[in-house]
């Protein structure tokens, strides 16, 4: 783990999936590199945290799974964006520019 | 839409389980291919690469179960899982599961029962609308005894009640009815008009009383059961020609009530009340009493109301007296329906509980035992990252698995279990017609064996997670600190159930001696050998009428005499012991010249006259009756032939009436006045003392009796009884057939005496059967759950056994250790026991009889038995004790 690795709310983590797969489908480890890229290296998402994200987002509606091939044409299961996914994310990106902006003023007031 | 999403989910995981796996695991492995294909290509190594994409992705096992963990419907799975775990671990002890099951069976299914009987009879609501608003009304004596009530006492309590919208009086007896096809002796009420009122009943056919058919004179008019119309009249549709001949007296049906309404019980016909004219007397209680209670009133305002009604009449009236009410209460009727049972019905429901707990102990105890050998697995189980929580939810669901099951065939069992009370339980047990395993009692079954499983389950979590359980993991297995804890806890619970074992064997054993000793009692006549026929002539009170009665009787005990076998034949108002009992009343000591010319004048009398008066019960019989019975005639002589109907009319009575009554002189030759009981106004010359007999039954005192002489003063209903050697059908026969002779409109009913006498004992029998089966029963569990506990301690102790044999202790000593430490358990548990059974056996001192509650006898006997049985139950670990082999103990591991 890098010293920066800080624990991810489960919400959090759900944000950050949807916004990496409004990118395109990806697998499973392209969601975690995806997600490690957009955060600049913050935020190193494990297998062990991700799957279970991810198959619980499957069960909720927000993304879909299919099986198809990569880029070695090797067969893996792909994620994507369901319409109801979309709305969650912006509903949700919503919600949190509406937290960090109100924690951001609250640390700058002495 | 997402709730659409999830439950598909949910179903697909459920249902496709294995598939959604193997699509995880080939996932998983996809990913793990990719990885290694990328650090490859980035020049590791294959074998590097391998071991590195492996540490990246993590455990896969682990992963695998992270996965499933957030899965829609994942506590379904993980109780499945733990439901098919328990199933192997009850399997892998298939004894002591069986064991445990039947244990469990049986508690559950007696509980069942008995509460079947508690709800039926007890708890369920009459059925009538707002029938928690019924009250019955009572007179209250000056004794505080409640009592039916006098004509004008009724017509006030109607005309000045403020709280009652609607309220009936009522009488009911047994009388033939002829007019259908076959004559038959049903059950009749005379009612006043309002009475379906008051039960919010309307007929099914035709029409209600009004007001103006219980008028004097009226027009006999009659309702019908809805049983009886369909049996007896064959169900007509048209009622103007159904005509009853009822009492001596035409009678038109003019409405049929509704199927299940037969109040009072049993009754298929009813009259109106007051036809004939109403009695005057406010102190001759003639009928019961119902009201339904005015919206929003209380029971203790209405009973306030009639309360002052009650106490205006007595301080207004001159007919002061034992008789008179002092008071008037009011009861809901269906605790005046059920009250008498209440006690009864709430030892046994207490002494089924007892079995329960004491069978629920031995269930924790083998649980406990259980558990302690599965230390090892729980250890492992606990290291693999087991929460505590997951831990106990499967000893939770070990314990439902048990109670689902155990209560399963308790309820099966609860079945046959029933129907063999309903034909164990005594004739009176009222509203019996309501016992029967329904949905409450389903209900309750449920709601117990979810209760049993919380605790027992609950209870062996706690013991079995206390503490730290990696312990388990070490060399040798168990710590000695846990093992004594776990031997305290056991000990305890046998203490416990010696206590609660003990307690119920004393209540057992009190109701017992109680029957014993009413069998013990002279009932004071004979009992078997009797065949009694009942005939009920009808109620008519013209004197003509009475005289042909005399007649009639005559002439059947006559015919009766030469029935080939019959020895005696007698004939009584009623007979002892059976339902009602003999009506009692006040008697006055007239002098020859004093005889009343009407019923006022007599009244009159006895008003003035209040130290002359007598209290009896009043009973008609003939010569025959004393014999067959055998009654002894005491002093001076029985009724004789001589004693016609138009000769003086004479008396005996009962040898404690002679006592209380004429202590210091001879009754003999006194004469009585008694025409208030049955409108007879001649004097009574008093001829004979007879002996005392037990006409309530075997448990209450005799009580003070004036018999008249039947022939001379005819009751229309009597019990012929007929003592003879032959067998008893075919002196049925033989009597069915004269009396039809006689008379085809009038039917008998017969039975044996003894029938009659064993069902004044079968409340008792039926109490001492069912507490001393749970007794028993619990004797054996706690017996057994000794014999465990000891059998398991030492079982413990083996190498601390051998280590002191090797030490040199003899096998004395050995013995002396182990029983020692069981006998302190037993004698804790028997100190609990005496104790709580001194407190609790006062409850039940209304159903005891010739002993007290705290009888010495019942105690030592009880406490001598269950300290043997437990000492042993102890013998045989004890012995196995004694015989450890230090080598082969000291091995042991």
């Amino acid at each position: 783990m890098s010293p920066e690795q800080t624990s991810l709310l489960q919400g959090t983590l759900d944000l950050l999936i949807l916004k990496s797969l409004r990118a395109g489908e990806m697998h499973g480890l392209g969601v975690s590199r995806r997600i490690q890229q957009i955060t600049g290296g913050t935020f190193v998402v494990k297998p062990g945290s991700l799957f279970p994200a991810l198959h619980r987002m499957e069960e909720e509606g927000w993304i879909t799974a299919f099986w198809g091939e990569s880029e070695n044409n090797r067969r893996a299961k792909y994620y994507r964006l369901s319409k109801p996914g979309m709305k969650q994310l912006e509903a949700e990106t919503k919600r949190w520019s509406r937290i960090s902006l109100a924690i951001g003023q609250a640390l700058e007031t002495s | 839409m997402p709730l659409l999403l999830k439950g598909r989910s949910f179903l697909r995981n459920l249902f496709f389980s294995r598939r959604v796996d193997s699509d995880l695991e080939q996932e998983v492995q996809s990913q793990l291919e990719i990885l290694i294909e990328e650090k490859m290509r980035a020049g590791m190594p294959a074998a590097e690469a391998r071991r590195a994409a492996k540490i990246e992705m993590g455990g896969v096992e682990q992963l695998k179960e992270q996965v499933r963990e957030e899965r829609m419907g994942n506590w379904l799975q993980s109780v499945l899982s733990d439901c098919r775990y328990a199933l192997r671990q009850l399997g892998k002890n298939p004894g002591s599961s069986a064991v445990m099951i039947f244990t469990l069976a049986l508690a559950i299914g007696a509980s069942t029962a008995i509460f079947s009987v508690v709800y039926g009879v007890l708890l369920r609501p009459l059925p009538y609308a707002d029938a928690n608003r019924i009250m019955a009304i009572f007179e209250v004596t000056a004794k505080g005894t409640p009592a039916r009530l006098a004509d004008p006492n009724f017509d006030d309590f109607r005309d000045q009640n403020r709280s009652f919208g609607a309220i009936a009086k009522y009488d009911n007896y047994v009388t033939s009815i002829s007019g259908t096809g076959q004559p038959t002796r049903s059950m009749i009420a005379h009612v006043s008009p309002r009475m379906l009122t008051v039960f919010s009943v309307h007929p099914i056919l035709g029409r209600d009383f009004s007001d103006g058919d219980g008028k004097q004179g009226a027009a006999r008019t009659a309702l019908v059961s809805y049983g009886y119309w369909r049996q007896e009249l064959g169900a007509p549709a048209e009622l103007s020609q159904a005509r009853l001949k009822i009492d001596g007296a035409e009678y038109s049906v003019i409405g049929v009530l509704p199927n299940g309404f037969r109040f009072p019980a049993d009754v298929d016909l009813w009259l109106p009340a007051g036809l004939d004219g109403e009695g005057r007397s406010r102190t001759s209680h003639n009928y019961s009493a119902v009201g339904r209670l005015r919206d929003g009133v209380t029971v203790a305002q209405a009973n306030g109301d009639i309360s002052a009604i009650a106490r205006r009449i007595h301080d207004a009236s001159n007919e002061q007296g034992d008789y008179l009410l002092t008071d008037a209460m009011v009861l809901p009727l269906q605790d005046s329906i059920t009250g008498e049972a209440r006690l009864p019905l709430q030892v046994l429901l207490g002494a089924v509980g007892f079995l329960l707990l004491v069978a629920c102990a031995n269930v924790a105890n083998l649980l406990l035992a259980q558990a302690s050998v599965r230390e090892r697995e729980l250890a492992i189980r606990s290291a693999l990252g087991a929460g505590r929580g997951r831990l106990i939810r499967q000893f939770l669901t070990e314990a439902f698995l048990l109670s689902l099951v155990g209560g399963g065939l308790g309820v099966l069992g609860a079945f046959w279990g029933v129907a063999g009370l309903i034909a164990l339980a005594p004739g009176n047990l009222p509203r019996i017609e309501n016992v029967s395993i329904n949905i409450p009692v389903l209900v309750f079954a449920v709601l117990l064996s979810t209760a049993v499983a919380a605790g027992l389950g609950a209870f062996t979590a706690a013991r079995a997670t206390a503490g730290d359980m990696r312990k388990g993991l070490a060399e040798g297995g168990r710590g000695e600190a846990g093992s004594q804890r776990s031997q305290r806890v056991g000990q305890i619970i046998v203490a416990t159930q010696i206590a609660i074992t003990l307690v119920l064997v004393v209540g057992a054993g009190l109701l017992g001696r109680s029957l014993m000793k009413v069998l013990e009692v002279n009932p004071g006549f004979r009992v078997d050998k009797i065949v009694a026929m009942d005939v009920a002539l009808p109620w008519v009170d013209d004197h003509k009428v009475k005289a042909s009665r005399g007649i009639f009787f005559a002439n059947l005990i006559d015919r009766l005499k030469q029935i080939p076998g019959v020895r005696t034949v007698g004939a009584t108002s009623v007979l002892p012991m059976a339902e009602g009992g003999l009506p009692d009343g006040m008697f006055l000591l007239a002098s020859r010249d004093e005889a009343p010319k009407s019923m006022d004048e007599l009244v009159a009398m006895m008003i003035r006259q209040k130290d002359r008066m007598g209290i009896a019960d009043f009973c008609a019989a003939t010569d025959g009756y004393f014999q067959a019975l055998g009654i002894p005639l005491l002093r001076g002589r029985m009724f004789e032939a001589s004693d016609g109907a138009n000769s003086p009319h004479v008396a005996l009575i009962s040898e404690s009436l002679a006592r209380e009554r004429w202590p210091n002189q001879d009754p003999l030759g006194h004469t009585i006045e008694i025409g208030n009981m049955d409108s007879d106004l001649r004097l009574l010359t008093i001829v004979g003392i007879v002996g005392d007999t037990h006409e309530y039954g075997l448990d209450v005192a005799p009580r003070p009796t004036v018999y008249v002489n039947l022939l001379q003063r005819p009751s229309p209903a009597i019990s012929v009884t007929m003592l003879s050697d032959a067998d008893t059908r075919s002196v049925t026969a033989a009597a069915r057939g004269i009396l039809q002779e006689l008379d085809p409109e009038i039917p008998a009913s017969f039975q044996t005496f003894s029938q009659v006498y064993s069902a004044s004992l079968r409340p008792r029998r039926f109490n001492v059967i069912l507490v001393g089966f749970f007794g028993i029963v619990a004797l054996l569990l706690a017996t057994a759950g000794v014999f465990g506990v000891m059998a398991y301690a030492v079982n413990r102790r083996t190498r601390e056994i051998g280590v002191r044999v090797a030490l040199g202790a003899s096998t004395g000593h050995v013995l002396r250790m182990v029983l020692g430490e069981g006998l302190r358990t037993i004698c804790i548990g028997v100190g609990i026991g005496i104790a709580g059974a001194l407190a609790l056996t006062r409850t039940m001192e209304a159903l005891l009889f010739g002993i007290t509650a705290n009888d010495p006898l019942t105690f030592g006997g009880v406490t001598l038995l269950l300290v043997g049985a437990a000492l042993l139950a102890c013998y045989i670990p004890a012995r196995r004790a004694m015989k450890v082999d230090p080598m082969v103990a000291l091995r042991y591991e």
